[in-house]
């Protein structure tokens, strides 16, 4: 009797065992095929809504009489006009209003004066949804200021050039595929917490579920060596979570390609190249979360146990893709060598559908990898402990 | 055959709780030895100890003439343990918790197939054997727990409390078992708290209390030494109290 063919014989069993747990499974796989086509459902309706509300904006305006050229100036830009309810700074801070445009009342005495006509727009900035509606009113006052005032100056027979000196031109680089960028984050953050979460009750079952209901100890009498128990029992959640990975990965393909989706000139593609990709960038992680949640649930006298542990390991792992969104600065090149980060950044280029550098997923296995073996070593090591018996 | 000469072990940060103190034995093949003493005396660490799970302190044990130390697991491959724990997977039916145990033993195909098979109908398990081990009584997971045990044959059988939980009925067929096991030869090291199981079924006695052997041999000899006519009266007085002793 070889030690691989115990490591199978391990393996088997507990891939077995784990396919009776039918409502665990079951659960498990569903949120996967299911997870993905609700949620590119839910963004894509997000965004189209946003797009809706950028084309065509409803700007209610106090004051409409003070300032009649504005007022038409902004109705050729195709602004729904309407007059302001009494309570819009209630109505804004409540969300129902995104911005309201005020004159002021001194508005034309100012002008013809020769001084700034005053206008005033109230928002509340906080507000993701309004933020397209307050930058867009934003650049029409701004559009409207350096039309009049080149108007001004064409009637006093300056050059429009004389008041706007700088021409500014923008250049968009953003491919189709690059723009939304909040959505690529939670499309390779969706991804990765597959490969984190898939095995977790599993693995937990395995070792700190083993341990609960009294079957290690006689499995720790039997021939199998402690380190051909780890690796039979990481195989088997390996080879779970792989499937849940798979699982989530087809559930958004499927989606993409078939489902009547809102046409909002898709941020990203995810075709069959990218889900090679996104299934090559995952291998790493895929193996090592069932060795870490081994370890882990190794460790724990009991399931409950267990669990309270993994939360925080699952909180920390989580937040990593976060965090990193929210930097700043360019991502120095050390990130590719992080485990979950180095990820989360080759699953970016991927959505964004750029070619994956060979070295970068080198290096993105490396550490992993390494951590794999640790992990392993680290079960094999408790599975060996004479106090794993006593439950101390 | 066991031959146990001078175990020791102490557990605790600071290894100050003997658990085992000097304990020394043979359990000849062929016949039941009984380890019984009260709780916490230290049987169940003797047979960890005997099933290489824990390592002694000083002192060694054989099996078979195998080190349990420096041949664990050659040790293995020749003992079934019941132990403490013998918890079976539930999710799998008493055939499929049996094989297991066979092919880590490094048995397959219809070697296998055809020792399952014979195990379930000795134990009594036939009817039992495609069900789920679930929703079984006590009873039943003993003997699925006895047959993996059991599944490669082993010439030594160490067992820890067997009788713990069980119905007078299941008491009765594991007797029975024990018995046909003897027949066949095996060496049987059974542990117990409980003085009328040991009776009822052991050739050899070695009673152990507070880590250390207090008396051994058979029934008679323990009555002359105690100069008793009754083996309840023979225990108390061999252990100098009665505590623990009652079932």
């Amino acid at each position: 009797m070889t030690g691989a063919a115990r490591i199978g014989a391990v393996a088997r069993k507990e891939l077995r065992d784990a396919s009776r747990d039918r409502r665990t499974g079951l659960v498990t796989l569903i949120s996967a095929i299911a997870g993905g086509p609700i949620f590119l459902v839910l963004i894509f309706n997000l965004i189209a809504g946003q797009a809706e509300r950028a084309r065509d904006l409803k700007l209610p305006v106090i004051g409409q009489a003070n300032a009649p050229a504005l007022v038409e100036f902004l109705q050729r830009q195709q602004v729904t006009l309407s007059t302001a309810p009494a309570d819009y700074e209630a109505q804004i801070r409540r969300g129902d209003l995104n911005v309201v445009l005020i004159v002021d009342d001194s508005f034309a005495a100012d002008v013809e004066a020769g001084r700034a006509g005053t206008v005033r727009l109230v928002y509340d900035r906080s507000r993701d949804r309004a933020r397209s509606s307050i930058e867009q009113a934003e650049e029409l006052l701004s559009a409207y200021n350096r039309l009049w005032g080149a108007q001004r100056m064409i009637l006093r027979g300056v050059h429009g050039v004389v008041g706007n000196p700088l021409n500014v031109e923008a250049r968009n680089l953003a491919t189709p595929q690059q723009s939304g960028a909040f959505v690529l984050f939670l499309v390779g953050y969706y991804a990765l917490f597959a490969a984190l979460m898939g095995g977790m009750a599993f693995a937990l079952d395995t070792t700190a579920g083993e341990r609960e209901r009294q079957s290690l100890e006689p499995l720790l009498m039997t021939p199998a060596r402690p380190h051909e128990i780890a690796i039979g029992k990481w195989l088997a959640v390996v080879a779970f979570n792989a499937l849940v990975v798979l699982t989530t990965l087809a559930g958004f393909y499927l989606t993409l390609a078939f489902a009547p989706l809102p046409p909002v000139g898709v941020p990203f593609l995810f075709g069959p190249r990218e889900l090679t990709r996104f299934l090559l960038v995952l291998v790493p992680i895929t193996m090592l979360m069932p060795a870490v949640l081994l370890y882990v649930g190794s460790r724990a006298r009991t399931f409950k146990e267990a669990q309270a542990n993994v939360s925080l390991i699952l909180f920390v792992v989580s937040i990593i893709p976060a965090a990193q969104l929210f930097l700043q600065r360019r991502e120095p090149d050390w990130i590719a060598l992080v485990p979950i980060s180095g990820q989360y950044s080759l699953l970016n280029l991927a959505l964004r559908g750029e070619a994956l550098p060979a070295l970068q997923v080198v290096l993105s296995y490396a550490a992993p990898l390494a951590l794999v073996l640790l992990a392993l070593a680290g079960v094999t090591r408790l599975l060996s402990r004479e106090s794993v018996l006593s439950g101390k | 055959m066991i031959e146990v000469d001078g175990l020791v072990k102490s557990f605790g940060r600071k290894r100050d709780v003997r658990a085992v103190d000097g304990v020394s034995f043979t359990a000849p093949d062929g016949e039941i030895t009984g380890l019984l003493g009260p709780n916490g005396a230290g049987k169940t660490t003797v047979l960890r100890m005997l099933a290489t799970l824990v390592v002694p302190d000083t002192g060694a044990a054989r099996v078979d003439g195998l080190d349990v130390v420096a041949d664990r697991y050659g040790v293995r491959a020749r003992i079934g343990v019941l132990s403490d724990a013998r918890g079976l997977y539930q999710r799998l039916t008493a055939r499929e918790n049996i094989r297991y145990y066979g092919e880590l033993h490094g048995l397959s195909g219809r070697a296998l197939d055809e020792r399952v098979d014979a195990l379930l109908d000795t134990l009594g398990l036939a009817t039992l054997a495609d069900r789920r081990t679930q929703g079984f009584s006590q009873g039943e997971r003993m003997k699925v727990a006895i047959a993996r045990a059991l599944v490669h044959d082993p010439a030594t059988i160490l067992l820890d409390e067997p009788t713990n939980g069980l119905d007078i009925m299941s008491v009765r067929a594991l007797r029975e078992q024990l018995k046909a096991l003897r027949a066949a030869g095996k060496c049987l090291l059974f542990s117990s708290h409980v003085m009328q199981e040991v009776a009822a079924l052991c050739d050899r006695i070695v009673i152990l209390a507070h880590g250390r052997v207090v008396a051994q041999g058979t029934a008679d000899q323990l009555l002359a030494e105690a100069r008793t006519t009754s083996l309840e009266d023979a225990f108390v007085s061999l252990l100098g109290s009665g505590e623990g002793l009652a079932a």
